[in-house]
């Protein structure tokens, strides 16, 4: 009786981990745009990156799939770069981004996209954490309820707070 | 068109990390250990109230106690350090309570609402704590005068006063600014967030 039980209990852990694993192996895209856009080194990178992980993980068991993995996985992945990580403290040099942002797959892609594209990575650092947040969900295309449920705040703040940090961004990538 | 219409267009059509991580790699990161704020406000507590506590096992007690009788404040001690363990667990119990109830699914304002509640329970403790050592240190220090008051001269009377003062003073100083530095680096960054966040709600 007992030894079915916890064989039971394996097998959901089980499972559980390799639905984990597929589901966030498929967006991990989505944990890699954070990171590179909270971090500028690839050390700080990986480190945010292990920390989404397992804080995906360890809230996995509460996911109850009634919103989309993708949608809860903002969340947890925001919360962790803006609330629990600690920036490493070691001194940042404007070159080492270069190294981390770009080392992607550059085949089909637009010159001029690539330029615009590293040139928006370059401002969204300059940003403070919630406008960063903000500005990132804006970029994936959530809507206003989303955001405002994701940072709990009101619908109108969450409105009036985009519009103040898209301006910022705007006064940044052409002054 | 928007000017961020364009850069919103680059950023849709910005190719897959290449350094994406297998299967494996998220296994083994996801059993890691964390590291993140929530878990060194949790160790760093925990250290504070052992501490803070143990402290008192460099005091010899039984040469105190007599020390208490002789002041005849053997039943103040008594009620005073039953209370204080009282209190210990309460605030225990709190920051115990607060830090389960953190959780990374809720959102970003309620999440860093709690981890500043779980750390102000800790703040708390050590602000009474720091209370009831001034306390205690000036209940004795009238209490001595009292009981040699015949023996002292008003200079000497001053002057203890005076030096009293200046010790509890200085140990509170020396404490706060320590607590400052440990909390300050702690969350300085996540502080500056909520109130980013927070803002804009207390405007309307």
């Amino acid at each position: 009786m007992y030894d079915s039980l916890v064989l039971t209990n394996l097998r959901v852990l089980k499972d559980l981990e390799n639905k984990f694993l597929s589901d966030f192996e498929s967006n991990q895209n989505i944990v890699h745009k954070i990171c590179r856009i909270y971090t500028t080194h690839s050390d700080a990178h990986n480190d945010l990156f292990q920390e989404i992980t397992i804080q995906v993980w360890k809230n996995y068991a509460q996911f109850r799939g009634d919103s989309k993995f993708s949608t809860w996985m903002y969340r947890v992945a925001l919360n962790t770069a803006i609330s629990l990580y600690r920036k490493s403290t070691r001194k940042v040099k404007t070159q080492d981004f270069s190294d981390v942002a770009f080392k992607m797959k550059a085949t089909d892609y637009d010159d001029t996209e690539e330029v615009q594209l590293k040139a928006l990575y370059e401002a969204i650092h300059l940003l403070n954490d919630i406008d960063k947040a903000l500005i990132f969900l804006y970029l994936e295309d959530k809507p206003y309820k989303e955001i405002s449920e994701t940072l709990g705040i009101s619908n109108v703040n969450a409105r009036v707070k985009m519009n103040r940090a898209k301006e910022k961004l705007k006064n940044i990538l052409n002054p | 068109m928007d000017l961020l219409d364009n850069y919103k267009k680059a950023w849709k059509n910005q190719p897959e990390e290449i350094s994406k991580r297998s299967t494996l790699d998220i296994y083994k990161l996801a059993q890691s250990r964390s590291s993140s704020i929530v878990k060194w406000i949790f160790i760093i507590g925990i250290l504070e109230f052992v501490i803070l506590n143990s402290l008192y096992f460099f005091v010899d007690m039984d040469q105190a106690n007599t020390e208490y009788k002789k002041l005849g404040l053997e039943n103040f001690i008594f009620y005073a350090q039953i209370a204080a363990y009282g209190i210990l667990f309460y605030f225990l119990a709190i920051f115990y309570l607060n830090y389960k109830r953190i959780s990374t699914t809720d959102s970003t304002r309620t999440l860093m609402k709690k981890i500043i509640k779980t750390r102000k329970a800790v703040q708390n403790y050590v602000l009474f704590n720091l209370g009831y050592m001034a306390l205690v240190m000036i209940v004795i220090t009238i209490a001595s005068i009292n009981t040699n008051f015949d023996h002292l001269s008003n200079k000497q009377i001053i002057l203890i006063i005076f030096a009293t003062l200046i010790a509890t003073l200085l140990i509170l100083a020396v404490m706060g600014l320590f607590y400052q530095l440990l909390y300050g680096f702690l969350l300085k960054k996540l502080k500056n967030n909520y109130k980013e966040l927070a803002k804009l709600n207390d405007e309307d």
